[in-house]
C-alpha cells in the first residue's frame, strides 16, 4: 500500500494534472470482478489501429499514389526496402485483424444486447466504427492498384458519376470525376483521414463502454493492475494470432488476380473484393444497378442503426435463449454469404446470396421484435 | 491469482519472502522478454527508413580506374556532379611535386592532393571553384592552360594537373570528393 501521507503535486502537476487523470482513469477506477477477456476488444482494436498508423507511415514513405505507379512502388516495397516485405504484411494483416475484431465486436454487442439502455450510444459508436473501417479497408485495397482493385475504383468512380443530384455531388467531389491518374491520391488521403477519425471513435467507444461496465459491488478491484494484467494477457494472445497470420498466410482472404498488375484493357475473371468486404459487396450487389447498390448498403446498415427499437424487451431483462440462437445462426449466415460471394459465380452461389441476404433482414426485422417482443 | 499471492503473504515468513523472490524474478523475466519483443517488433520499422540497397548502390558507386589512359581524365557524373579522374604523367608529377605550397593562391602540397600509394590518379570535382563552370582539360586535345591542368571556359581561372587553382578569379583549388580506392583499379564513391 502507499503512504497515506499526500505528496506535494510537482510543478507540471499544478498546471496539467497527468497524474491525477491517470489515477482516476486507470488506478483508483474501481472495476468488478470476472470480467470476461472479450472485453478488452475494444482496447485491442486500438492497439491494432496504432500498429496500423505505423506500418502505413513508413509504407507511405515509399508509396506513389498514382495509377500504374502504385502496383510498381508497392513492388519496390516488397522487394527493395528493408523488411519491406514484413511492413506490408504487417498493415495488410493487421487489416484482417482489425476487421476481425471488429466483426467480433458486433457480433458480441448483439449477441448480449449490449445496445439497449444506456449502451444505444456505444452501439451507435462501434457501427460509426465499423462504417469508417470498411471505408478505410476499401480505399486501402483499391490503393494497392492490381488488376481486381482497379476495376473496383473504376467500377465506383463511373456508378458515381452516373448518379445525379447531391449523391453525384458527393461522388465527384470524392472521387474528383471517373477515376484517372490523380485519382488514387484521394484514395490515399481519404485512407488515412478516416483511418485517424476511428482514433476517436474507438476513444469514445472506451469511455462509453465503463458506463455499462458492471457495477464494482462491494469488492471491486483496481483497473491497474488487475485488468491491466487481462489487457496485456489478451493482447499477447492477440499477438500470436497476427504473428501466425502474417508468417503463415500474408495473403489471407485476398482475391489472388489482385497481385497482378492492373490492365485497363482486361477485366479479371473474378472481382470478389477481399474478405472483410464480401458480405457488404454481397449486399451491394444483388440489385444490379448504382441506386440498388447503394440503397443495399445503407439498407444493410441501417437495420442495425436500428437494432435498440427493433428489439422490444425492455432493458436488465436478460436476452432469451431463441434470440441468442438466432443471433449464432446470423453470425452463420453472413459468414455464409461472405463464402457464396467469394465462390465461383453459379446459379446455385446466385441463389443462395439471395437467401442469405433475404435471411440476414429477415433476422432484423421480423425475427428480432418476435423473439424479443415475446418475454 | 492474485487472491493466491495474499494469502501466502497472509501466512507469513520464510513463505512470504520465497514468494516475492519467485514474484520478482517472473516480473524480470517478463520485463526481459517484452523488452526484447519491442526491440524485435521495432527493428523492421526503423531499418525500413534506412536507404535501401538500391539507394546505397547509386549513392556509393565502383568506378573502374584500370582503362585510364596516362594524360587523360575520365568523366562520370556522381550525385549530380561531375567528376574527373585523370591519370597523371611522370612530367605532370615531377613538375607539381616540389612546388613550394605557399607560393600558390590555395596552398596544397602534391600529397594533399593525391592518396598514398596511388599517386598517379587525382581524383576532384570537375566545377571552377569561382564561378561553378564545367573545366575543359581532361583530354590532350582540349585547351588545358600554361600549366597542363584545366581550364575554365568561362572565368578564365587556371589549375595544375593536381587541381590546384594557379591563377584566376578562381580563390580554392578543386574539391576532393570522397573516395577510396578498393585496389589498383577500383575507386568507390561515398
Amino acid at each position: 500500500m502507499a503512504t497515506q501521507q499526500a505528496p506535494t503535486p510537482s510543478w507540471l502537476e499544478t498546471r496539467l494534472p497527468l497524474c491525477a487523470a491517470w489515477r482516476a482513469a486507470v488506478t483508483d477506477y474501481a472495476t468488478a470482478r470476472d470480467q470476461p477477456y472479450l472485453a478488452t476488444l475494444p482496447a485491442l482494436i486500438l492497439a491494432t489501429l496504432i500498429f496500423l498508423l505505423l506500418s502505413g507511415a513508413v509504407l507511405s514513405l515509399f508509396y506513389v499514389a498514382s495509377e500504374g505507379s502504385a502496383y510498381a512502388s508497392i513492388q519496390f516495397i516488397l522487394r527493395s526496402v528493408n523488411f519491406g516485405w514484413l511492413l506490408q504484411s504487417f498493415h495488410a494483416t493487421g487489416t484482417t485483424m482489425i476487421f476481425g475484431a471488429v466483426y467480433l465486436l458486433l457480433f458480441r454487442a448483439i449477441l448480449t444486447s449490449a445496445y439497449k439502455g444506456k449502451g444505444d450510444l456505444a452501439w451507435f459508436l462501434k457501427l460509426t466504427l465499423f462504417i469508417l473501417l470498411l471505408a478505410t479497408g476499401w480505399l486501402g485495397y483499391v490503393m494497392a492498384d492490381g488488376a481486381v482493385s482497379y476495376w473496383s475504383l473504376h467500377n465506383a468512380a463511373l456508378a458515381g458519376a452516373r448518379l445525379n443530384g447531391f449523391p453525384g455531388v458527393i461522388s465527384e467531389w470524392i472521387f474528383g470525376g471517373p477515376a484517372g491518374p490523380g485519382t488514387l491520391a484521394r484514395m490515399a488521403v481519404f485512407h488515412v483521414v478516416l483511418a485517424l477519425l476511428m482514433f476517436g471513435v474507438i476513444g469514445a467507444i472506451i469511455v462509453a463502454n465503463r458506463i455499462t461496465a458492471p457495477l464494482p459491488g462491494r469488492r471491486p478491484v483496481a483497473f491497474h493492475p488487475y485488468y491491466t494484467s487481462q489487457y496485456f494477457a489478451a493482447l499477447v494472445i492477440f499477438a500470436v494470432i497476427f504473428a501466425v497470420l502474417v508468417f503463415f498466410a500474408p495473403h489471407l482472404g485476398e482475391n489472388r488476380l489482385n497481385a497482378v498488375a492492373a490492365s485497363p484493357l482486361v477485366v479479371p475473371a473474378s472481382l470478389a473484393a477481399p474478405w472483410y468486404l464480401l458480405p457488404l459487396a454481397a449486399i451491394a450487389s444483388v440489385v444490379p444497378s448504382t441506386f440498388g447498390g447503394i440503397i443495399g448498403v445503407i439498407a444493410a446498415l441501417a437495420v442495425l442503426f436500428a437494432l435498440p427499437w427493433l428489439d422490444r424487451s425492455r432493458p436488465g431483462v436478460p436476452t432469451g435463449f431463441l434470440y441468442k440462437l438466432l443471433v449464432w445462426v446470423l453470425a452463420l449466415d453472413v459468414f455464409a454469404l461472405a463464402i457464396a460471394t467469394a465462390a465461383a459465380p453459379s446459379l446455385v452461389t446466385e441463389i443462395l446470396t439471395v437467401v442469405f441476404i433475404i435471411w440476414y433482414f429477415l433476422h432484423f426485422l421480423v425475427l428480432t421484435p418476435l423473439s424479443t417482443g415475446a418475454l | 491469482m492474485a487472491g493466491s499471492g495474499t494469502q501466502t503473504l497472509a501466512q507469513g515468513g520464510q513463505a512470504a519472502s520465497h514468494d516475492a523472490s519467485k514474484r520478482d524474478f517472473l516480473k524480470i523475466l517478463t520485463l526481459s522478454a517484452g523488452a526484447v519483443a519491442a526491440g524485435a517488433i521495432a527493428w523492421p520499422f526503423i531499418d525500413a527508413l534506412n536507404p535501401t540497397r538500391q539507394a546505397m548502390a547509386v549513392a556509393r558507386p565502383i568506378v573502374n580506374v584500370g582503362g585510364i589512359a596516362e594524360n587523360t581524365a575520365l568523366r562520370f557524373v556522381w550525385l549530380g556532379q561531375p567528376i574527373y579522374i585523370r591519370k597523371l604523367t611522370a612530367k605532370q608529377i615531377a613538375d607539381n611535386q616540389f612546388v613550394v605550397p605557399s607560393t600558390l593562391p590555395d596552398p596544397a602540397g602534391y600529397t594533399d592532393r593525391v592518396k598514398p600509394g596511388y599517386e598517379t590518379f587525382v581524383v576532384v570535382v570537375g566545377l571552377n571553384t569561382g564561378i561553378a563552370c564545367e573545366l575543359e582539360g581532361n583530354d590532350p586535345s582540349d585547351t588545358r592552360g600554361p600549366f597542363d591542368g584545366w581550364l575554365c571556359p568561362c572565368d578564365g581561372s587556371v589549375y595544375d594537373p593536381l587541381g590546384r587553382v594557379r591563377s584566376g578569379p578562381a580563390p580554392k583549388n578543386l574539391v576532393i570528393p570522397p573516395f577510396t580506392f578498393l585496389n589498383d583499379t577500383q575507386i568507390q564513391f561515398g
